[in-house]
């Protein structure tokens, strides 16, 4: 069944798709879905067939006695499938969770409607851009100042709320090198459908060296990160930027 | 309240009441334990607790119905299968306790 | 009673006595037949409101940078989309059909409050108004369906945006919650005789249980309501992170009442398809007990699902793991109804009719939404999907799915009844198949649009993500779908119009509902007749001549009153005459005193609104007026030969029973308010570094001893009366206590340093109001007591206003004591461990 799996897959891809991870997080939970969605499939055609079958009058289920139905449909079908999914999610989430530290971690604020990544050694980034080694996990602190936001780069993994008065942390990790787009989730106003920004991967040495290079700048983070534009794709986000709403609330 | 089919009609209800506020306990002390760092006691609290209610849910699942008349016995049958399902609910929902991470 | 009559003229006796006049007079109606289907006809005119506005964020959303509409309007069409769709349409409309069609499945002439169910149409109404009017002023609610704070909070929508929502939907809940009591109380207590409990049709079942959910469910939604717009107008900072408050107790308490919410929705539904199916199925259906079973396990597990629209917010995995468990187990009682409805069609000799078609659509629909439902319980996969369209399609296609195709095969099945008339059919099949190919066109690939990353509530969007094509599908098939809902509206027209007459019960079903004439008398049933046997397999056509005759119970005209059986809550026996209130315009008078109270707190004239409050406390004295009996009667006739007492003599009434349901709702609000309380003290940011406070606690310990001794008093009040002695003195005694319990309350309220600088403050502020306002509510039962005692409407036999005190200042007392304890718990915080 998964066979057919990247044939599917070539139409999911996208900047900003679930189905076209770039890190072994957002692989797995790929893979969940493709096995969810197997499953119900299946599942669905049982009802559906067993409701024509039903029209038919098909003397296959015709003869089956309430207990049977209730039974078989109502527990024997449902309570294994239900509990080896919960259960292999469950184990897939403990996986999943930020367990110890990570070798680099970042503090990330939201703030209508932009974001501000600060660094272990101070950087502070507000040109909604983060920089992040590839090929090894990163703890990412989200918090917000005003109202909820919600932290996604759906090609690294799952999202985190970013609420004000609390610190989330959520680990991803990209495989490669090049540019992930990620986005507010949570509704935060007026803004909320501008509210994204850029995730740099870098190989671990170049990684260094940006790190070096923006400590040096400081404090002129106004300034475009150097990297921007270098070699990876990067699709055009005309509603970026320019127009970007600034003000209101607070 | 000593007419069997009012005892029934409790009984309909009584195992997933039960759950309910095991469900409470359960996710109270879950919180509280990380709140006020519990440590390595907060585990072992939890899988206590967790197997204490089910002592009460086990004895309304294995409960011999009422059959002296109607709606005593419906009723009580039905009873019956909501309070064995009230146990399965019990056991699988609140298993996670012996393994899943507490405060994370 | 005397020698018999014939039909007509006992038609004309009892219609004389429960008819609605014409004219201005239908705005007095109390009938239960007239207000269903008000409140349906609302509702589903709310429908094609909401359903109008989901065209324009289609419109919007059909292809990428569009500059149809702003974020600005935008934000307030999703917003009062779903809030149109949940709370001005699918709760009500269930209602409607609900107060419509109950007395009828069950044999009886109306429901338990009539007047009640008239408030509760008026406050609706009203409060949908509120909603609307806002929307066409172009302030209407602009921060999503479910309002998280900070974002509805004061700093962060300034203009009454916000307040349009929690005023006007807690006025509007006003209706759910009237509706609650009287369906659980009206189930359990009027039925024909003999329908024991295990004879109901199962709709009575779906029924019970969801009014049981609703008395738990809406409790925690109306709290955090009150919460918010208390923080929103007078500052003080429950959910406020910078004060100690947390914004994730809005979530908790949203979602303890949301995701409830969505069964209270289903489970009504799927009462319709349980009555539905066994119709066209010929037989009856199977696995009536394992259904209790399961509507009770769903009505309980519904409850421990409410995280599962939290996953994201940092909540510890192990909590999680317990929500995600839960939501997934929620499914199997599900597949039993699933599989019994198949059993039932398969194991029948299932025919085809337009009812059946929707039926069909619902097990398409509801099942794909139901496996997406499972989906998103798995934590992992949540945090991909969460916030995105992913959410939007299994929304539509369990709500849809689970409510509109149940709702259009219901109205395909009883409209008949209502009009007297059946359909044509000419275009009852293709607006079928509109509806339900533009509703998966709209919905299906919106699974994708969701996981290639496109978010909720998003007004545009590039076209350089890759969901431009899926966006312009959906929104071509939210088009064909319209379609499909304007031809049903035809159809409905034509029916209505042209549709052929037809004698009794045209699908020969087995319920009673189609034994009364259709469309029904006022009073439904000329005499109500004696159930023996399951109430899903009656022969409607012959019960309908034999108690439009006046054979059975109360088949006849009695003193102008409107009578009815109350029954034991079990067996079914009877038990009582219920003498129910005539039509009156008291219930509309209340309800516009009730708005101007509501009017009044969102114009921000907070000094006017205490005025509203005390007018409508005034009205609602005047309710019991028209009741009561001032003799000691004894039994009386009741048809067959049998003969039970008035309800005002029998302890097991429905106006105990209904006080009963109405405490525990409350204590559920105190509940909830007592969680929110130890849930800021115990997870909230900012409570570091306090204080103790200054607290005057004497006070606290002498109001908890005045109540208890009131409460005290009003149980001696009753034994007195009970044993035919002087109740009065005690009454007195009790209002005396209350009213210094509620003096000290006020004074402690009045010594509470700084309410708005913390949360800590302001829950024990809500927590002294709450305890201050049920000591006063405590007192005013007493005295009101008191009233009815001096009047001569109270006797050892006729007790209720005595019985009903007691509760009151029971509850009061005992509410204070953990109120008082959570308070020095709070009012101690940073003293040393």
């Amino acid at each position: 069944m998964l066979g057919a799996t990247p044939l599917l897959l070539a139409g999911c891809s996208g900047e900003l798709s679930a189905l076209d991870p770039a890190g072994p997080r957002a692989a797995n939970l790929a893979l969940l879905w493709w096995v969810m969605f197997w499953g119900s499939v299946v599942l669905f055609a049982l009802v559906m067939v067993l409701f024509g079958l039903a029209y038919l009058r098909s003397n296959l289920i015709a003869r089956l006695t309430p207990a049977q139905w209730i039974v078989g449909g109502g527990l024997v079908l449902p309570v294994p499938v239900l509990v080896l999914l919960t259960g292999a999610a469950l184990v897939l989430g403990e996986q999943l969770l930020p367990h110890g530290q990570a070798p680099l971690r970042i503090g990330v604020e939201a703030q209508r409607w932009n974001w501000t990544f600060t660094y272990p050694d101070g950087i502070v980034l507000d040109d909604q851009t983060l920089h992040i080694p590839a090929g090894q996990p990163v703890d990412l602190a989200v918090s917000a100042a005003d109202v909820i936001h919600s932290f996604w780069v759906p090609r690294l993994g799952g999202k985190i709320d970013a609420i004000p008065g609390h610190i989330n942390v959520i680990r991803l990790q990209a495989d490669r090198p090049g540019i992930y787009w990620g986005q507010c989730a949570e509704y935060c106003g007026e803004g909320h459908d501008i509210m994204q920004f850029r995730v740099e991967a870098h190989e671990p040495d170049a990684f260094a060296d940006i790190l070096a290079r923006l400590r040096d700048q400081r404090p002129a983070s106004a300034q475009p990160s150097p990297l921007r534009g270098e070699g990876a794709t990067e699709p055009p986000a005309p509603l970026k930027g320019a127009n970007r709403r600034s003000g209101g609330g607070q | 309240m000593s007419r069997p089919d009012i005892r029934a009609l409790v009984l309909l209800i009584a195992g997933f009441t039960l759950w309910s506020a095991a469900f409470v306990l359960l996710y109270a002390l879950q919180a509280l334990g990380c709140a006020y760092d519990w440590g390595a006691a907060h585990r072992p609290i939890l899988i206590g607790t967790y197997l204490a209610s089910l002592l009460p849910l086990a004895w309304l699942a294995l409960r011999r119905p009422y059959e002296t008349g109607e709606p005593q016995t419906s009723l009580s049958r039905a009873a019956l299968w909501a309070n064995r399902a009230a146990l399965g609910a019990g056991i699988l929902v609140f298993l996670p306790v012996t393994f899943a991470t507490t405060c994370l | 009673m005397s020698e018999p009559i014939s039909p007509i003229r006992l038609h004309k006796q009892l219609e004389r006595i429960w008819m609605t006049p014409s004219g201005i007079g239908r705005l007095s109606s109390v009938n239960h037949t007239v207000l269903g289907k008000r409140f349906m006809v609302v509702a589903l005119t709310f429908f094609a409101i909401g359903g109008f506005l989901s065209m324009l964020i289609r419109a919007q959303l059909a292809t990428p940078h569009s500059a149809f509409i702003g974020p600005e309007i935008y934000n307030q069409i999703f917003t009062m989309h779903g809030t149109v769709m949940m709370f001005l349409f699918a709760i009500p409309m269930f209602e409607g059909f609900v107060i419509y069609m109950l007395p009828k499945m069950l044999g009886a002439r109306d429901m338990a409050f009539p007047r009640l169910t008239a408030y509760g149409f008026w406050c609706y109404l009203f409060g949908g108004m509120i909603l609307i009017g806002a929307m066409l002023a172009g302030v209407a609610p602009d921060s999503g369906w479910f309002m998280y704070t900070p974002l509805s909070s004061r700093p962060y929508t300034p203009g009454i945006n916000a307040d349009v929502w929690l005023l006007g939907i807690t006025f509007v809940e006003i209706s759910a919650v009237t509706a609650a009591i009287e369906i659980f109380v009206s189930i359990l207590k009027m039925r024909a005789p003999g329908m024991a409990l295990t004879r109901m049709p199962l709709m009575a079942w779906y029924m019970l249980v969801t009014s049981g959910m609703m008395i738990v469910g809406f409790p925690p939604l109306i709290l955090g309501s009150i919460l918010l717009e208390l923080e929103r107008a007078f500052d003080l900072p429950f959910f406020d992170p910078t004060r100690g408050g947390d914004p994730l107790l809005w979530q908790h308490l949203f979602w303890l009442f949301g995701h409830p919410e969505v069964y209270i929705i289903f489970l009504p539904a799927a009462g319709a398809l349980s009555t539905i199916i066994p119709v066209f199925a010929q037989r009856q259906i199977l696995g009536y007990r394992a259904i209790i079973a399961a509507i009770v396990a769903m009505g309980f597990l519904s409850f421990g699902l409410w995280v599962h629209h939290m996953f994201t917010v940092g909540i510890p995995h192990l909590a999680l793991a317990f929500f995600s468990a839960a939501s997934a187990l929620v499914a199997i009682p599900t597949a039993v109804q699933i599989f019994a409805w198949l059993g039932t069609l398969a194991s029948g000799k299932p025919k085809w009719d337009v009812p059946m078609l929707y039926v069909f659509g619902f097990f398409f629909v509801f099942v794909i939404g139901g496996l997406t439902g499972v989906m998103l319980a798995m934590v992992p996969f949540n945090t991909q999907v969460h916030d995105t369209h992913f959410v939007v399609a299994h929304l539509h296609y369990v709500l849809v799915g689970g409510f509109v195709f149940p709702m259009l095969a219901g109205i395909y099945h009883w409209m008949p009844h209502i009009s007297g008339r059946q359909s044509l059919y000419r275009l009852s099949v293709p607006a079928f198949w509109l509806i339900f190919s533009g509703f998966n066109l709209t919905f299906f690939q919106m699974h994708l649009t969701g996981l290639m990353g496109m978010p909720r509530r998003i007004s545009t969007y590039p076209s350089n993500w890759g969901w431009d094509w899926l966006n312009l599908s959906s929104s071509i098939g939210g088009f064909i779908l319209t379609m499909g809902f304007a031809l049903v509206l035809a159809d409905m027209v034509l029916q209505f119009r042209y549709g052929r007459f037809f004698r009794r019960d045209p699908w020969q079903a087995q319920t009673l509902e189609w034994a009364t004439a259709t469309p029904p008398p006022s009073y439904n049933f000329a005499a109500i007749p004696r159930i023996d046997i399951r109430a899903d397999g009656l022969e409607p056509a012959r019960i309908g001549p034999v108690q439009a005759g006046g054979a059975g119970y109360l088949g006849f005209a009695r003193e102008d009153r409107q009578e009815t059986m109350g029954v034991d809550m079990a067996t079914g026996a009877p038990e009582h005459v219920m003498i129910l209130p005539r039509r009156t315009y008291l219930p509309l008078w209340t309800a516009l005193a009730t708005a101007s109270f509501f009017l009044a707190m969102l114009f921000g004239f907070y000094a006017l609104a205490p005025f509203g409050a005390l007018a409508t406390l005034i009205l609602f004295l005047l309710w019991p007026a028209s009741l009561g009996q001032k003799r000691d009667q004894g039994p009386v006739d009741i048809g067959m030969g049998e003969k039970a007492p008035l309800d005002v003599e029998c302890d097991s009434n429905v106006s105990v029973l209904a006080n009963r349901a109405a405490i525990v709702m409350d204590a559920t609000l105190f509940a909830s308010l007592l969680f929110g309380g130890l849930f800021l003290l115990v997870v909230a940011p900012n409570w570091e570094g306090m204080t103790p406070l200054d607290l005057p606690l004497w006070l606290a310990g002498t109001a908890l001893a005045a109540a208890a001794l009131a409460g005290g008093a009003s149980l001696l009040a009753r034994r007195a009366n009970g044993r035919g002695g002087r109740g009065g003195p005690w009454l007195l005694a009790t209002v005396l206590g209350q009213i210094a319990a509620v003096a000290m309350l006020v004074m402690l309220a009045l010594a509470l340093p700084e309410p708005t600088a913390h949360a800590r403050q302001a829950v024990i502020l809500a927590l002294i109001s709450y305890g201050a306002l049920h000591c006063g509510l405590g007192g005013l039962m007493a005295g009101h007591g008191y009233w009815r005692l001096s009047q001569g409407y109270v006797s050892a036999r006729r007790q209720t206003e005595m019985v009903l005190a007691w509760l009151w200042n029971l509850y009061a007392g005992a509410a204070l004591v953990p109120a008082l304890g959570l308070i020095v718990l709070l009012a101690l915080e940073g003293a040393t461990p």
